[in-house]
């Protein structure tokens, strides 16, 4: 073989390994949209059969119980460790420019704005989403989906509808609580532990927090309680082939839930904290 | 007389895989009709084209004379109101107790009121040999016989006048399926329902039948009354019911169905 025939030889290699890219990126970019467009598809069915009567209420109120009520001690350990963690490292980092002071107002800001939300959002998402993919999953595969169809009951209205209403709804709510224990947490260590007064504490977290942190920190909780609904019921209502085909749905649901999550906050931070 | 069901020439494939190849079938009203065939030769996904949950991809299926296949979804409850279903695994909803599974349609479709609702669950439940210490429990409590007794009541609750049966006794015992099989005669006499059964056990498609109908290979190959089944002289029909090993139909054939 020629030197030429060599070159000839390498540059059709690196034809076909830079085509071969190219394809497999095009493949993840249209299975991407492919995925959007069905994700979108679902949520309109859901939508326009969720505002037409008959409205299952006991379905909702157990949604309500199940996403509201029984996260209530998952979230709030996590935001009391949170909160308590959060005045602990402020105290190390702020004591090295004299700034203890700002103790008070770091936890506040950071519990309402961002770790409440987020990690109220995480955490119901690996407890709520994987229990709604699993449940409807299972459903799917022993035909109890099908069952309701047969029952004239529309599964989109029975099953999903109250999920999303009870997701936007109860997730603001725990994120209330959250920041409430988590702001409670900051003030525990900082008081027994650091040894700050309770009361120019206590001053300090009120004259700092604003309105505006803690609406915001309920809107984003709001997005983030439909799209962990939104993802669990999705992959959920699309599983397939038995026990294996249910394990995928749960864990999808929960990986996409929390990765739209902080996709979904940086996008609001960004649009709710925008600097004129 | 007018068929209750007419599917002409009903195709259903999934990808490369043609399960339905041109299926052409009448039931008559008050007919108990029966379908057999091997594992993976369809007879689920015609049942499904049937109940509307699968779309057929070619070909016609009628209800009275109306077209299903283009029906709406509101066309598609309403037509469903007026049928029950047996599920092959049962298919009770966990979440609620055993009378709450039956009275499901009547509480949530019909709107009736809990209390009315299940006293007639019990009444159902009473008429497939179940007494009222079951009707509190979770279907996960019960055993698998017991389980499809209350899917058959389920399906009866509403009077339906149709009924779809998808493989009654398979997973049960032979004293089981006796009872199940004597369930679903007495239930469709009494209600002078059209019934179709899917199943490949023979001892049931003899008990519960008027006529028995044969799907292979995608269609329809053999339907005639069901005590002329043992008679007839297609080879396909008789390696089936006496399930021989040797004869026409290979096992690759099914195979490539369920690949």
């Amino acid at each position: 073989m020629t030197d030429r025939d060599k070159t000839e030889e390498n540059r059709i290699k690196r034809k076909k390994t830079v085509t071969t890219l190219l394809a497999n990126i095009g493949r993840v970019f249209l299975d991407f949209l492919a995925s959007t467009g069905r994700v979108t598809l679902f949520l309109f069915q859901a939508l326009s059969q969720g505002f037409r009567p008959p409205y299952y209420l006991h379905q909702i109120l157990r949604q309500v119980w199940e996403i509201g009520y029984l996260s209530l001690p998952v979230v709030g350990l996590t935001a009391l460790f949170t909160g308590m963690v959060l005045a602990l490292q402020s105290y190390t980092g702020f004591s090295r420019f004299n700034a203890e002071n700002v103790i008070a107002n770091v936890v506040v800001l950071s519990m309402t704005r961002e770790l409440g939300p987020v990690l109220a959002g995480l955490m119901v998402s690996g407890r709520i989403g994987a229990a709604m993919a699993a449940e409807i999953g299972t459903m799917r595969v022993t035909e109890q989906i099908d069952a309701l169809t047969t029952l004239s009951t529309n599964p989109q209205k029975y099953l999903i509808a109250p999920r999303l209403l009870a997701g936007v709804t109860m997730l603001p709510l725990l994120v209330l609580v959250a920041d409430s224990i988590g702001v409670f947490g900051g003030y525990l260590v900082s008081v027994y532990r650091l040894g700050f007064n309770p009361a120019l504490y206590l001053q300090q977290t009120f004259d700092f927090m604003e309105i505006q942190d803690v609406t915001s920190g309920l809107i984003k909780a709001a997005f983030f309680g439909f799209i962990i609904a939104l993802m669990g019921c999705y992959h959920g209502f699309n599983s397939k082939g038995g026990a294996q085909g249910v394990g995928k749905a749960t864990t999808y649901a929960v990986v996409s839930s929390s990765i739209l999550i902080l996709i979904t906050n940086y996008l609001l931070t960004s649009l709710l904290f925008e600097q004129g | 007389m007018t068929p209750k069901f007419s599917l002409k020439h009903l195709h259903k494939s999934f990808g490369q895989k043609h399960v339905l190849q041109g299926v052409n079938l009448e039931i008559f009203p008050g007919e108990s009709m029966v379908i057999i065939g091997g594992s993976g030769t369809g007879k689920s996904v015609l049942l499904k084209c049937l109940l509307g949950l699968l779309h057929a991809d070619k070909g016609s299926i009628q209800m009275d004379g109306q077209e299903i296949l283009k029906e709406s979804s509101t066309q598609q409850e309403q037509r469903l109101q007026d049928i029950g279903v047996l599920f092959q695994g049962s298919a009770l909803f966990d979440s609620l107790t055993v009378w709450e599974n039956v009275a499901f349609r009547l509480i949530y479709a019909q709107h009736m009121n809990r209390k009315e609702a299940k006293l007639i669950a019990l009444q159902k439940l009473a008429s497939v040999g179940l007494n009222e210490s079951v009707a509190n429990l979770s279907p996960a409590e019960i055993s698998g016989g017991m389980q499809r007794r209350v899917a058959l009541a389920r399906a009866i609750a509403t009077q339906p006048h149709v009924l779809f049966f998808d493989e009654p006794t398979a997973g049960l015992d032979p004293i089981f399926s006796s009872v199940i099989n004597d369930l679903i005669r007495g239930c469709v006499n009494e209600l002078g329902a059209t019934a179709l059964t899917i199943t490949h056990d023979m001892k049931s498609a003899r008990a519960v039948g008027d006529r028995i109908a044969m799907l292979y290979d995608g269609k329809i190959l053999w339907c005639g009354p069901a005590d002329e089944i043992d008679t007839c002289d297609n080879p396909y029909v008789q390696q089936f019911i006496h399930g021989s090993a040797t004869g026409p139909i290979h096992l690759e054939t099914d195979l490539q169905h369920v690949a």
